[in-house]
């Protein structure tokens, strides 16, 4: 029993230290983030300094919008082919750069609603990063809920309102 | 129904419920000394055409709004207002003297000389002295309040006294612009805008009107709030990922983390009075909730763990914790005293109270009210539970703050 134990501790010990020497390589990282959905988190992937934005706006690209749930930055599995689309877009015009905006619904405080709405972009980033596309060419920019695109208050309005929208730049 | 009508009913519909006997059951939370005392501000005698009457009606009105008198005229009265305001040539002169009639003791004399166009400032000073001298707390009157205003699609601040007037537009960046806040003794006002295209954090010198940005890193600058030394400035930054709670020297901009939480979004942080700690929301049980953290640092601790949200966060000067709080779907202004833990519902009726900013009196608060999707600015007596509207502008007015 003793030495059951004394191996189960080995085991732990052994597990750890491996751990340990994952933690120091990117690589590694990147099976980690491979083994679940999100598990891709911002924080892994912090923002750069902000690319000067002396290039022009792209207005006539139509990139979806990635929609999110009440109160949440969880991006949903059915959210993930339109982040697709805009990382095969990325990786098509080498020379766009993204600007991830993230907005939310007219209810809760506003100030909340700024944290939220970044936490959203970031989310958004975080999933175009673990696509490939190099975390340089894409920053984020909180709205909250200070640009509706929907003016209704109701469910309806509330859900077009919860998104991310993709700025494209060149 | 118009808009206007629907807007008017509301408010009826307000005063009524404030009104209603059925309040009586909150009888219980009125603060002994709440009384009003009743004063007699009848003996002061005016000259003059237009300054002096301003001057009287000022006066009236902000004694009145300090929720501490009731004006009456002769008998009755405790306290005794004599004295003459004359108006010459542009010039406004004040005397007044202020005494009990109970125990005959003058509290003070006093005169006043200012440029006649400064006669609701010189009432606003006198109604303060007033206040202090009897309740021996701080007056309220010469105040003012900041908030967000909403005219014709275009978001700017601006800033009026503590009764409404002088409402004067202090921005015209015609971008967002978020959470007003003053700071160092109300001489500077932290806000965040887009000015620059991001959520930058901006810092305006209320006495030369410049202003300077103070944070522009990458990701959002939100949430500024001055420490009450003016030494320091809280803030959330998402630079090195998602939104976290930091400080911030505000003479080099040197960065202190106090949040790591990975899965969260923090906001909304507000220093207490003896700067050793900092109350703010964060969402990292779910759904956005207070939490209060040591400023060096430490485990942040939950104070409350009632209501479904609570937000927006003021810590005032005597130590109570004002915040918005969702129960049975609305949100209310709720004051909470994190050393004993107790807390009093403030508003009631059917609409949403938000961003709660205490007044200096650390009596009266100054709130956001949504009816029917439309917001005004509220300011609410926490010892008699009454509200009055601060003044509707044209358009929509949220975020307000009330000035050290």
């Amino acid at each position: 029993m003793a030495n059951r134990n004394m191996w189960s501790r080995v085991l732990i010990l052994a597990l750890c230290v491996a751990s340990a020497g994952f933690g120091c390589s990117g690589k590694t990282r990147e099976i980690g983030s491979l083994q679940g959905a999100d598990r891709m988190e911002p924080s892994d992937v912090p923002l750069g300094e902000r690319f000067e934005l002396t290039g022009r706006r792209v207005e006539n690209i139509h990139l979806p919008h990635v929609l999110f749930r009440y109160d949440s930055f969880q991006v949903d599995s059915g959210e993930i082919r339109k982040i697709e689309e805009v990382a095969a877009y990325m990786r098509n015009n080498p020379d766009v750069r993204i600007i991830t905006e993230g907005h939310c619904d007219e209810r809760g405080s506003r100030a909340y609603n700024i944290s939220l709405g970044e936490n959203r972009a970031q989310a958004v980033r975080a999933n175009l990063v673990k696509m490939g596309i190099n975390s340089m060419r894409i920053q984020t920019r909180s709205y909250g809920e200070e640009r509706p695109i929907s003016s209704g208050h109701n469910e309806a309005a509330w859900r077009r309102n919860r998104r991310v929208e993709f700025a494209v730049y060149r | 129904m118009s808009k206007r009508e629907r807007r008017f009913v509301c408010a009826i519909a307000a005063t009524l419920l404030y009104m209603a006997p059925s309040r009586a059951a909150d009888v219980h939370v009125v603060k002994s000394g709440a009384d009003e005392i009743p004063m007699d501000i009848s003996g002061i005698a005016i000259s003059g055409e237009k300054f002096a009457t301003v001057f009287l009606e000022t006066l009236r009105n902000d004694l009145v709004r300090s929720g501490w008198f009731r004006i009456v005229a002769g008998s009755g009265s405790a306290i005794v207002a004599v004295g003459r305001c004359n108006e010459i040539s542009d010039r406004l002169s004040v005397k007044c003297r202020l005494t009990n009639t109970g125990s005959g003791k003058t509290y003070f004399n006093v005169s006043y000389n200012e440029p006649a166009h400064e006669a609701r400032f010189v009432a606003h000073k006198l109604a303060d002295k007033i206040v202090e001298s009897v309740k021996s707390v701080r007056g309220i009157a010469a105040t003012r309040i900041a908030m967000v205003g909403m005219r014709d699609g275009q978001r700017d601040l601006y800033v009026c006294s503590a009764d409404g007037h002088g409402i004067i537009r202090i921005t015209k960046d015609g971008v967002p612009c978020l959470s007003p806040k003053w700071g160092f003794g109300g001489d500077v006002l932290l806000y965040t805008s887009f000015a620059n295209g991001f959520p930058d954090m901006y810092e305006i010198d209320m006495r030369t009107n410049m202003r300077r940005s103070i944070s522009a890193r990458p990701g959002i600058n939100m949430g500024g709030d001055m420490s009450f030394d003016g030494r320091m400035v809280a803030l959330i930054l998402s630079k090195d990922g998602n939104p976290e709670l930091y400080v911030m020297q505000r003479t080099n901009g040197r960065l202190t983390r106090l949040t790591r939480t990975q899965h969260a979004a923090e906001a909304e942080p507000s220093w207490s009075p003896d700067g050793k700690s900092i109350v703010f929301v964060s969402d990292s049980a779910g759904s956005p909730q207070l939490y209060i953290v040591k400023s060096n640092g430490g485990r942040p601790e939950r104070p409350t763990f009632r209501g479904s949200e609570n937000v927006s966060p003021d810590w005032g000067l005597d130590g109570r914790i004002a915040y918005s709080s969702r129960r049975g779907g609305r949100y209310h202004i709720c004051v909470l005293d994190p050393l004993s833990g107790e807390q009093t519902q403030i508003t009631r009726d059917d609409a949403d109270y938000e961003s709660p900013s205490w007044a200096p009196d650390s009596r009266h608060i100054v709130c956001s009210r949504t009816c029917s999707y439309h917001s005004e600015l509220y300011i609410l007596d926490t010892m008699r539970h009454t509200s009055v509207k601060l003044f509707s502008l044209e358009g929509e007015c949220h975020s307000p703050s009330w000035s050290p």
